[in-house]
């Protein structure tokens, strides 16, 4: 078993759009897939991401707002979940509520033990 | 008789006071609070003088909860703090709540375990969760706050207000249950329920009921969250274990005129063995997949390891000594070290003991740590050494804040 990250990209937009019931209808959506994973014990953590950023660089010379990628690129939360490889992680993903947003994707991520 | 009558009602009510808010603040919002905690507070005193004529209601949860969100929607409507429309749909909806009372009951676990969530905000500071924790789920008093964090009743209020204007900006209740489970923020809930009873078990002055009251309302949340599917952690399981064995001994730690009794002097056959089994049970429960222990395993473990000892002297060192040692191995912390070696001299000797706790001293800064001295005179104690134990129980006395440990040293100074 191994720990992998998804990291959530983009379906920003068009959550903004929708109505607040739309809103909290798919908030339930991710309830449910997300409590179904947590039942299989396959959810370990994760938290939506604030939309606003600051990318620093040159050791802190240069410090500017917001998140480095637009729109589509924007990471907008992450879950680590247990998976026996990747491709039942890959597999896991398939099922997020995100696809239900055009042009949305999650980035799967192993996250490796630092202690073998 | 008259005391006792007291305090079976204030407890009544620190506990309905606690529900009552929480039902509330489910179903308006966190940034109601301060109409909230007024209304509730409405429903208390309507209830004193309703229930004095008539008998308590059977369920008073139900009427208290009824009365005050009826008061809660005229107040908005007077102040014009919401919407005509949305007061109106709300109080449809608690129209309809009243007459089935079993809905009550789940609305009511589920919104208190929403709001020790909320309580428990990432983006709130801890002493900030602790005060919001007990005030608002707990239903504890300024008075009572402050007697049992041993702070001015002034500073308490205030930093309930200022945790109460951090928490209507900041905090919103879980949208989806199934956060409760996330380890972000399930870790964080448990870190304050054992950071409340620690609080709760120091050995201070001050009213001891309160004290052991802020215990068993840390017992009562925990229960509460074991309950829940997504809340069920092994972790979770090892912190309930934890905190039965740490009371089992209540009744104990203090002897008929209220001074400190160590663990070597305590009266075991006045250990509690039911809060011991209730402990046992959910140790077993608490197996972690991956067999690494977490903090409240550990230290679940050792209180097990002392609470089912036949005596101190057949107390198991050994595996006690083990378990500090994984712990400082899994999080470095001086204080762990510190209690690690009385288990060391235990088995080692206190000679080789001191050898230890000089190497200590050097990579931490202990010097100002009361216990630091407290172990160290115990130690030259055990060697025979009178004139440097006395040294280092001045040291000890002067260093602790705490009367009723004080004391307790100074009694060691005498004999």
């Amino acid at each position: 078993m191994s720990n992998f990250l998804y990291l959530f990209r983009g379906g920003d937009d068009a959550f903004d759009k929708l109505s607040q019931e739309e809103k909290q209808a798919h908030m339930e959506v991710w309830g449910t897939w997300m409590g179904g994973l947590k039942e299989k014990g396959k959810l370990l953590d994760g938290l939506p991401l604030g939309k606003d950023g600051k990318v620093v660089s040159n050791k802190g010379e240069v410090v500017t707002n917001g998140p480095f990628a637009e729109g589509a690129e924007m990471v907008g939360g992450y879950l680590i979940v247990s998976a026996k490889d990747y491709d039942e992680a890959v597999e896991i993903s398939k099922g997020c509520p995100i696809f239900d947003y055009e042009g949305s994707f999650v980035e799967v991520r192993e996250i490796l033990s630092m202690e073998h | 008789m008259q005391q006792d009558h007291h305090a079976t009602v204030e407890h009544l009510f620190r506990q309905e006071y606690g529900k009552v808010v929480a039902l509330l603040t489910h179903k308006f919002g966190t940034s109601y609070l301060e109409p909230i905690e007024d209304a509730t507070q409405d429903s208390f005193v309507k209830a004193m003088q309703v229930w004095a004529y008539k008998s308590v209601p059977e369920n008073p949860t139900a009427w208290l909860y009824r009365v005050a969100s009826n008061r809660l929607i005229d107040m908005l409507r007077r102040d014009k703090k919401m919407d005509l429309q949305d007061t109106e749909r709300l109080s449809q909806y608690s129209g309809t709540e009243q007459n089935g009372a079993p809905s009550l009951d789940a609305t009511l676990s589920d919104s208190q375990l929403k709001m020790i969530f909320a309580c428990c905000h990432p983006a709130l500071s801890q002493e900030h969760q602790i005060v919001l924790s007990l005030k608002l789920i707990g239903g504890f008093s300024n008075k009572e706050l402050a007697e049992a964090l041993l702070k001015k009743e002034e500073t308490v209020a205030k930093s309930f207000t200022r945790a109460k204007k951090k928490f209507r900006e900041e905090v919103k209740m879980l949208k989806i249950p199934v956060e409760m489970g996330l380890q972000s923020r399930l870790f964080r809930v448990l870190q304050v329920i054992y950071l409340l009873f620690s609080e709760g078990y120091a050995a201070t002055s001050g009213t001891l009921v309160i004290k052991r009251d802020i215990c068993y309302e840390a017992l009562r949340l925990a229960l509460l969250m074991q309950q829940n599917t997504y809340c069920q952690h092994p972790n979770l399981e090892a912190l309930i274990a934890l905190m039965c064995f740490h009371a089992s001994r209540f009744d104990a730690r203090l002897d008929d005129n209220g001074a400190l009794v160590t663990l070597e002097h305590q009266d075991r056959s006045k250990y509690n063995q039911e809060l011991i089994a209730i402990g046992m049970r959910h140790l077993e429960q608490a197996g972690t997949q991956d067999r690494t222990p977490s903090k409240y395993h550990l230290e679940a473990a050792r209180s097990y390891y002392h609470s089912t000892a036949k005596s101190f002297a057949k107390t198991d060192w050994k595996n006690i000594l083990y378990l500090y040692e994984l712990q400082l191995k899994l999080e470095p912390s001086p204080m762990v070290a510190l209690h690690r070696i009385v288990a060391f001299a235990k088995i080692h000797g206190a000679e080789k003991a001191l050898g230890e706790l000089e190497q200590w001293e050097q990579k931490n800064n202990f010097s100002d740590q009361a216990l630091f001295h407290a172990i160290k005179a115990e130690l030259w104690s055990d060697l025979g050494k009178t004139k440097e134990q006395r040294t280092a129980l001045e040291r000890a006395i002067a260093l602790t804040e705490n009367e009723l440990v004080k004391a307790h040293y100074q009694k060691k100074m005498k004999t």
